[in-house]
């Protein structure tokens, strides 16, 4: 008797076709092996919010008996395989107050497997991956995060190569020929049970030691009894701002101490403080006050606080002033400015580097005009619903 | 009562570095709601009491003891901001007259979205706006949809937009085929004791800090009804949310406005179309930058540019309100 | 030494229940009061708003243009720190039901009075409980009065209780519509200074939304910790019984009445069969138990003042000892077990564990304000009696004064 569980962590909105698409996929799947199963986003993650890190969950069991266990649940406890649909989410997520980022591996049951969509190698990704006292297995589906919106999906077939991984990382789940049975059923589309078969042979599979991965803690929490909680429905209101790191000139906003948004974050403005004209936009514009006001007047990115909406980039007037940059160039939320004050022979450096890396790639965080995707998929040699 | 003096802001340069709407909310990527309200309390400053109705503004900004709020904030029920703003004026003005509490003006500001201002909320807005005797705000941020519970289409939500309950389906492609618009003019017209009424956008950041504080000023009830795009149920990369709000009040769309005892006044690129200084841009250029409209086919978007031309080429108002004067008729 | 006048400190008027809480409302000196018509309650309205046109009451008067509106402007009143005073009757205050469950979840203490009202279709004027009974669950402290002057002293409690930091809870004062809010009676009226002296002003703390206390109140929550919340509102609920007890002894030391706190017991002692009920009805109940009595027979009657918190030990002390129980409700529960009324399954709840259990039965009686009269009651001591001789309980709900079958 065995129940396998999934859980699919995702860019809540951009990701959420794509997430409902691969726990349905298992659990249809898993129907033409006998088996049953349910398909379950998190239920604290709905409504979503673009990029808010979120889950979905696919539960199968060899009979119905069984899988009550793990129905009237919003989260499996522990899962056989972590899908992590966007690299990003590898330092971990923060999902609401109070819980503090949690490890993209915090389920992932020993000997399980963590699955990312990447284009980093896996000591790139065990960087920010958290470290863990047990043996797991990393393996990485090669090729960018699939992001779309709410109304218009982008069928890049991450869905079907995401559960031909799966077929491959956990064959006792489902076998890969039930996956293309259901995929064929599902979506009448040769092209993506191709797409299934192929990530099967091509996927690859890293053994990870206990104590490999980043030392970075892990945010633990306690929740307070009813006695020690304010009554009334009450907490106290943020800490009014100060000065530019507690000083007399600029501002620095207060800020909740219990929720940070940087794990929304896919892409940072990097800042190229010498051409600024301080004309205030970025700072008036943002829509997560994520911008400290220095002394001198210029613009400070609090990472800890910037979602990466990218409407800074999109508002400054000024060309090359600030470019969003993948998070695969980052380790940590340093300060900009503080780096710039510190070296700016350094800092000029750096940042012609990580432009320039960054200008190589493309934005994608959903639609820009119609008929991008087909014309995204169609460069890339791979059309929509393509059933040969 | 009176009411804090808040000079209008001149510049963005000027513009009060202190936050009182900070980070500690989950909005979505790019929320031009959150900035909506970030922009109301900056321009009101620290003696300021917000209310906020249920809704994205509600659920996003506050998970359990998270708040991006550093002035006091209360939440009110969907269809209650504005009884929240009059309760609360009402409980300020009686213990301030009695001398229960240290007598001095604070701003009242209760927010809803367009479920619980334009639908919803409408009748209690309207009763607050019928108590001169209180000073607050009431402001209606208008993302076109119920953005909260998963994009359902509310009474602003425009024709023919895809939401989770107008999904385009294979019988039929529209299934949205309301046009409720101009809450604040519908408001204005029948509250002629209410001595401000204006729409606003994030995206011209200036214009609606100083629109609040106008309205702050001013006293006795006041409502602002703002455009939001929102990337989610819009369906756009959140980069673009800036552009979206210019794009709209370039196109027509959305009417920039503001009526201060009695005497309308259009602002910003909307007071150039108006005047005839500017050319309306074609609505298809804004349609096709979001994912609820890729079902248009060509006819779909004449017809919308239709509905646009006739309120700028049709109505009394133009842009504004269909009321058109007419003594020449028969009598009835 | 000077010799001082002794002003009297309560005066008789004759005057309605309606009034006679109007009056407590300006003894109470509230701040802030919302009005929407809607009969019978809204008689107190009337009154209240007569009370400020003529300067005895100085607070803000709101028409609300809904009841929903009215009880959310008083709510948000006293969420800044003024007393309130609503109220409504039948589908309105049904109309105001989500402004009302998040006025007890919010921990406010808003005082409302319910005229007693049959909930609409058809429309009718007449009294049932149904309307009250509906927020029994939901943290608002519950009280029925029976009398013009109860209701004046139950309205001063209720601020005093609603308003302690140990509850933090609002309350309802249910009225039978009519019966209470129309009829006039001589009610004592006390004078303001000596209100003064019972009633501390209200105090809302640490909880005050104010800019001197930049809180927020009532973020969304996760499964994580509203039943925390909850529990808070439980422990408060259970703290109000101290709190009611020790307003009473107040008021006693103040106005020289003595109330009972939570019951009032009307020739229990010895009694056989105890007929149990609220509000108005214990009128004509108590005549019926003197006639019986005079007859030899060993009746009483036991008439709940409060609902919420639901006074257990007294009616475990009260009841125990007799021979049957007979529970009256001028409300329904449709389909409950028995198909008996509210009260009747509280009242059950209540003895299943008490050191002897009576036989009961249940009757449902004055629905849509039809008048329990003597005979009525005579009757239903009539079945009860039978139940004592049985020494069984009768399972059977009995709809006294309906026409046609009784069960």
């Amino acid at each position: 008797m065995t129940t396998y569980a999934v859980e699919v962590v995702y860019r809540g909105v951009f990701q959420k076709t794509l997430s409902r698409n691969i726990c349905r996929g298992i659990v249809l799947a898993a129907h033409k092996e006998g088996k049953v199963g349910t398909a379950f986003g998190r239920y604290g993650d709905s409504p979503e919010r673009n990029g808010v890190p979120a889950k979905y969950f696919a539960v199968v069991a060899d009979d119905r008996i069984e899988l009550e266990e793990s129905l009237a649940k919003y989260e499996p406890k522990e899962v056989d395989v972590t899908i992590c649909a966007d690299d990003t989410l590898c330092r971990g997520l923060e999902s609401w107050g109070w819980y503090g980022l949690q490890a993209i591996n915090a389920l992932t049951k020993e000997n399980g497997t963590l699955i990312v969509t990447s284009k980093q190698t896996p000591e790139s990704l065990l960087e920010d991956i958290h470290r863990t006292d047990t043996p797991y297995n990393l393996a990485i589906l090669s090729g960018p995060a699939s992001f779309s919106g709410l109304w218009v999906y982008k069928d890049d077939h991450t869905d079907v190569r995401i559960l031909g991984a799966l077929a491959k990382v956990l064959p006792g789940l489902v076998g890969l020929e039930s996956y293309c049975q259901a995929i064929e059923e599902q979506w009448k589309s040769g092209a993506k049970v191709v797409s299934a078969r192929r990530s099967y042979e091509q996927l690859h599979v890293r053994p990870v030691e206990p104590g490999e991965g980043s030392s970075a803690p892990r945010f633990s929490f306690e929740k307070p009894g009813w006695e020690e909680m304010k009554e009334a429905l009450v907490v106290q209101g943020v800490a009014k701002g100060a000065g530019f790191r507690g000083g007399d000139g600029g501002f620095q906003a207060g800020r909740s101490e219990v929720f940070k948004k940087f794990s929304t974050r896919t892409m940072r403005p990097v800042i190229n403080f010498e051409i600024c004209t301080k004309c205030t936009l970025c700072w008036l514009q943002c829509p997560d006050t994520c911008f400290d006001v220095t002394p001198d007047g210029l613009y400070d990115v609090n990472t800890e606080a910037c979602c990466g909406c990218g409407v800074c980039e999109d508002v400054c007037p000024v060309p090359d002033c600030i470019t969003m940059v993948g998070e695969e160039h980052f380790k940590d939320n340093f300060s900009q400015y503080d780096w710039y004050q510190r070296d700016k022979e350094g800092y000029r450096q750096w940042l012609k580097g990580i432009t320039a890396a960054q200008s190589a790639q493309k934005r994608s965080h959903g639609l820009h005009h119609w008929g991008q995707y087909q014309e995204e998929l169609a460069a890339a040699g791979r059309g929509d619903n393509d059933d040969n | 009562m009176t009411t804090q003096q808040l000079r209008p802001i001149r510049g963005v340069h000027n513009a009060p570095l202190e936050e009182f709407y900070t980070s500690g909310h989950r909005t979505c990527q790019g929320c031009e709601s959150a900035l909506v309200l970030r922009l109301m309390v900056k321009a009101a400053g620290p003696r300021t009491i917000v209310l906020g109705s249920t809704g994205c503004m509600y659920v996003a900004n506050t998970t359990y003891y998270s708040t991006p709020w550093v002035v006091p904030w209360m939440h009110t029920q969907l269809g209650s901001s504005g009884s929240a703003a009059t309760g609360t004026a009402a409980g300020l003005k009686a213990l301030m007259q009695k001398g229960k509490m240290r007598d001095e003006p604070i701003n009242v500001i209760s927010f809803c979205g367009d479920g619980g201002g334009v639908d919803m909320g409408l009748s209690a807005i309207s009763a607050s706006l019928t108590h001169p005797e209180y000073n607050h705000l009431v402001l209606l941020y208008d993302n076109e949809s119920y953005a909260n519970t998963d994009i359902q289409a509310s009474g602003s939500s425009p024709w023919g937009a895809n939401t989770t309950f107008s999904p385009p389906g294979r019988e039929r492609r529209i299934m949205n085929t309301r046009w409720k618009k101009n809450t604040a003019i519908m408001l204005a017209h029948g509250h002629p004791k209410s001595r401000y009424f204006a729409t606003g956008c994030p995206s011209y950041s200036l214009d609606l800090m100083n629109k609040v504080r106008k309205a702050l000023t001013i006293g006795g009830p006041t409502f602002i009804h703002t455009f939001d795009p929102c990337p989610k149920g819009w369906d756009y990369d959140p980069k673009y949310s800036h552009e979206l709000g210019m794009m709209a009040v370039e196109a027509g769309l959305w009417v920039q406005w503001e009526m201060e005892d009695g005497k309308l006044t259009y602002n910003g690129p909307s007071r150039m179309i108006a005047t005839g200084r500017r050319k309306r841009r074609p609505v298809v250029e804004y349609l096709k930058r979001q994912g609820r409209f890729a079902h248009f086919t060509e006819e779909d978007i004449a017809y919308f540019q239709a509905q646009v031309d006739e309120m700028w080429e049709k109505w009394g108002t133009p842009g504004i309100s269909s009321v058109k004067l007419d003594l020449t008729g028969d009598r009835a | 030494m000077t010799t001082r006048t002794q002003t009297p400190v309560e005066r008789e008027e004759l005057i309605s229940g309606s009034e006679a809480i109007a009056r407590a409302c300006a003894l109470a000196d509230i701040d802030v009061v919302t009005a929407y018509p809607i009969r019978p309650y809204d008689t107190v309205m009337q009154f209240v708003s007569k009370l400020i046109a003529d300067g005895e009451l100085k607070c803000e008067f709101i028409i609300a243009e809904s009841e929903h509106s009215q009880f959310e402007i008083v709510k948000h009143a006293s969420a800044v720190g003024a007393r309130t005073f609503v109220g409504s009757s039948g589908v309105g205050w049904f109309y105001a039901m989500e402004a009302i469950a998040v006025t007890a979840g919010l921990r406010l203490p808003v005082v409302a009075m319910v005229g007693n009202r049959a909930l609409d279709d058809p429309g009718a004027f007449g009294c049932e409980h149904n309307d009250a009974l509906a927020v029994r669950d939901l943290g608002w402290l519950l009280t029925w009065v029976s009398s013009g002057q109860e209701a004046l002293d139950t309205a001063l409690i209720a601020w005093r209780v609603a308003e302690d930091p140990r509850v933090f809870l609002p309350c309802a004062i249910s009225a039978d519509g009519a019966f209470l809010t129309h009829a006039q009676q001589m009610v004592r009226v006390p004078d303001k200074g000596l209100v003064e002296r019972f009633l501390p002003p209200y105090r809302r703390g640490e909880f005050q939304l104010h800019p001197d206390n930049p809180i927020t109140i009532a973020p969304q929550v996760n499964e994580d910790w509203l039943m925390e919340m909850r529990k808070q509102s439980d422990a408060a609920m259970r703290r109000a019984r101290g709190v009611i007890v020790e307003a009473c002894d107040a008021f006693e030391r103040v106005f020289g009445r003595k109330l009972t706190p939570f019951v009032e017991e009307y020739m229990t002692e010895d009694a056989d069969t105890i007929l149990v009920g609220m509000g108005t009805l214990a009128m004509p109940i108590k005549v019926a138990v003197r006639r019986l009595r005079a007859q030899g027979q060993k009746v009483g009657f036991l008439r709940l003042k409060w609902f919420r918190p639901f006074p257990v030990e007294d009616v475990q002390r009260v009841l125990s000892r007799a021979k049957a129980v007979g529970v009256i409700d001028r409300d329904y529960s449709f389909g409950s077990p028995f198909h008996s009324g509210v009260l009747s399954h509280e009242v059950r709840s209540a003895l299943y564990d008490a050191a002897a259990r009576p036989p009961m039965v249940s009757f449902v009686a004055g629905l849509g304000g039809r008048e329990v009269t003597q005979p009525l009651a005579t009757e239903m001591f009539t079945i009860a009696g039978q139940v004592a001789r049985s020494g069984r309980s009768d399972n059977e709900t009995y709809w006294i004064g309906v026409r046609g079958k009784q069960s």
